[in-house]
């Protein structure tokens, strides 16, 4: 009865002290959080109005995406508009073949990572360089990433040593953090200082104003416009909001919820290009999203920030890390998101959760997570995913427990089943006894007992 | 047809019951009795350091006290004096690469967070995250409580109307192993200057 997510996550499991870090790592990171949350009295109102905002805007998102277009035209930014991952990766391409760049640098943006840009430009000769530290790492290991905030968490220290002493010249043995993140950085503004064009994705995009939002701490994003001579921001239709009383409410709670921090150290507005540089591109992604927003069970999940807090509190993401997912986005959300793109690709996620809710409760948008979850379960069958042998388990419950006869006679002779070897019965021909005994089953029913007035 | 018209049209097709916008008016925002000391206190837990610069004090030689060993100190600011790079007149942004000390100006911090609203307002932005420390100038007068209050007054510069960044602290990353490091792709340190008007 395995899915493609639990046998990935007997792999990750194989190294017990490493899932446990993992494990630990994120519940810390859900407890900063929720520092975070209690330090302010108005966090529930801000969710609500989060939720409300997000609902708001993306219903009328076809008035808004117009009046972003419009504004940021008026900036004097070049607008494009892709309807899927393969037109976008040909408009970027179109950009960077029209201004003759061979290498970009690139903030992280998991749009990109959706339409598997990267693969796409090198294919057509250009270089690529991912300049987020965490996605700088995985790219440098061909790696993809394991979280979307964090993207090379499945990595220790040691492994990100041996790694740069390969890629990067670092010095045999040093496997300090801040020995490696300063040689990251020196390889970096080489990088930087070197590039053609610089790519960043977008946290928001504001109609009012035209002004592409973007939040980092290393500064990444800012190194990435501030030298090359060409800005391309790549952002999904869902993430243009209103206004700036509409960003104060998602600027407050974006870091808070997803790292614990108060704010991420910069919260940076592109308008247009600098005054020294090539008119900034802008290009609005669609990819599915236009089909989305018709779904009538799923169309909230279009209300993600992409925060990452509903995987950090995640018991089975804790414990299974983001690989043991199909999809690229992994956890609650990428279960999510993973059945709107493509269901018969990603159902083998949607045994990844434990219902317990813990995600939708902390999510800022209140996107319901684990609500959703639970209806693509119901809906496996019409997508041919189900699994057989549970399937045929449901009918065979239904018929046992549909009626007193039956049921009678099977609690009567269950003790039966005691006396099977417990090899056989706790082998894998029994898949109910994987990763647990199984039980003994008591030699009265509840039913004779009660008749016999043993239970009251 | 245009791809805009293309997806608009599809988007406005499938969209099925609409919301109306929320009020936001009635957001019951922190407020401190003293933002002043909060946005101190802010500063220094994002890994910045803060100077209450007094009355009359000479800022070139507060910042050459700050930084005796750095050679290269750039700035448009008219009261630095012993800036040796002026972001306004390099050839190329890359050339301000190597600055040991950037001077720039804030407009106003916030007590939450300790952002400060930083526009640009200088040819080559690059100042403000290329050198390896960063100066804040920033009146202390000039504080809000919270990033509703700072949206509401944020402005660009009408000359360099193109960007504009809230910083809080200097540049970190926790991407090897979830060890906090400062000085990832920006400044190392941050220093702020509260000026007194």
């Amino acid at each position: 009865m395995s899915t493609s997510h639990s046998i990935a996550a007997k792999e990750f499991l194989k190294n017990q002290t490493y899932a446990k870090w993992h494990d630990a790592t994120f519940w810390a990171v859900r407890s900063k959080r929720d520092n975070m949350a209690h330090g302010l009295e108005e966090w529930e109102q801000l969710r609500e109005k989060a939720s409300a905002i997000k609902r708001h805007t993306i219903t009328h998102l076809d008035e808004y995406l117009d009046q972003f277009a419009t504004n940021a035209e008026k900036n004097g930014c070049i607008v494009h508009w892709a309807k899927d991952a393969n037109e976008f990766n040909e408009i970027v391409y179109g950009i960077l073949k029209n201004h003759n760049v061979k290498k970009i640098v690139k903030s992280k943006s998991m749009l990109t990572e959706e339409c598997e840009m990267n693969p796409y430009l090198e294919s057509h000769g250009i270089e690529v360089v991912e300049t987020d530290l965490g996605e700088r790492i995985i790219q440098l290991k061909g790696q993809k990433p394991s979280h979307i905030v964090m993207p090379a968490i499945h990595l220790n220290h040691d492994d990100v040593g041996e790694l740069f002493e390969e890629k990067l010249g670092s010095e045999k043995g040093n496997h300090d953090p801040t020995y490696l993140t300063y040689v990251a950085r020196l390889s970096l503004r080489n990088e930087f200082l070197t590039a053609d064009a610089g790519m960043t994705g977008g946290n928001f995009g504001i109609a009012e104003t035209g002004d592409i939002v973007v939040c980092t701490n290393e500064g990444n994003a800012d190194m990435s416009t501030s030298c090359p001579k060409l800005h391309i921001a790549a952002i999904g239709l869902e993430k243009i909001i209103p206004n700036y009383d509409c960003l104060a409410v998602f600027q407050r709670m974006l870091c808070r919820a997803g790292t614990g921090q108060p704010t991420t150290t910069f919260t940076s507005h592109f308008r247009k290009a600098r005054p020294t540089a090539q008119p900034m591109h802008i290009v609005l992604v669609d990819n599915g999203r236009s089909e989305w927003i018709g779904n009538p069970d799923h169309w909230e999940a279009l209300k993600c920030i992409r925060c990452g807090s509903c995987m950090n509190t995640c018991p089975v993401y804790r414990r299974s890390g983001g690989y043991s997912y199909s999809y690229f986005i992994p956890g609650p959300i990428g279960i999510n998101l993973g059945m709107l793109r493509d269901p018969e690709k990603h159902s083998g996620n949607v045994s990844a959760c434990t219902l317990c809710n813990s995600c939708q409760t902390l999510c800022p948008a209140k996107v319901n997570l684990g609500d959703q979850i639970y209806l693509w379960r119901q809906q496996l069958d019409d997508f041919g995913t189900a699994n057989p042998q549970k399937k045929l388990m449901c009918k065979a419950m239904s018929t046992l427990f549909g009626s007193s006869a039956i049921y009678n006679a099977a609690t009567a002779m269950a003790p039966l089943a005691n006396w099977v070897p417990s090899p056989l019965m706790n082998s894998g021909l029994n898949p109910w006894a994987e990763g647990h005994k199984m039980m003994e089953f008591p030699k009265d029913t509840f039913h004779s007992l009660w008749k016999k007035g043993k239970v009251k | 047809m245009s791809n805009k018209d293309d997806i608009l049209k599809r988007y406005r097709a499938n969209v099925r019951e609409k919301y109306d916008m929320p009020d936001l008016s009635d957001i019951r925002a922190i407020t401190y009795p003293d933002p002043l000391v909060q946005f101190i206190k802010m500063t220094e837990s994002v890994g910045g350091h803060v100077i209450e610069v007094k009355e009359g004090q000479d800022l070139n030689q507060l910042i050459r006290e700050l930084y005796p060993e750095a050679k290269e100190i750039a700035s448009n600011l008219p009261e630095v004096t012993i800036a040796t790079r002026n972001p306004d007149t390099v050839g190329r942004a890359r050339d301000l690469n190597g600055t040991d000390v950037g001077i720039i100006r804030g407009q106003f911090g916030v007590a939450e967070n300790a952002c400060i609203w930083i526009p640009q307002t200088m040819k080559e932005k690059a100042v403000c995250f290329i050198s390896e420390n960063l100066i804040i100038l920033l009146p202390k007068s000039q504080i809000v409580n919270n990033m509703h209050e700072a949206y509401k007054r944020i402005e660009f510069d009408k000359t360099y109307d193109g960007y504009g960044t809230f910083i809080s602290g200097p540049s970190k990353t926790a991407d090897i192993a979830q060890v906090l490091v400062m000085g990832a792709q920006a400044a190392r340190s941050a220093t702020v200057l509260l000026l007194p008007e």
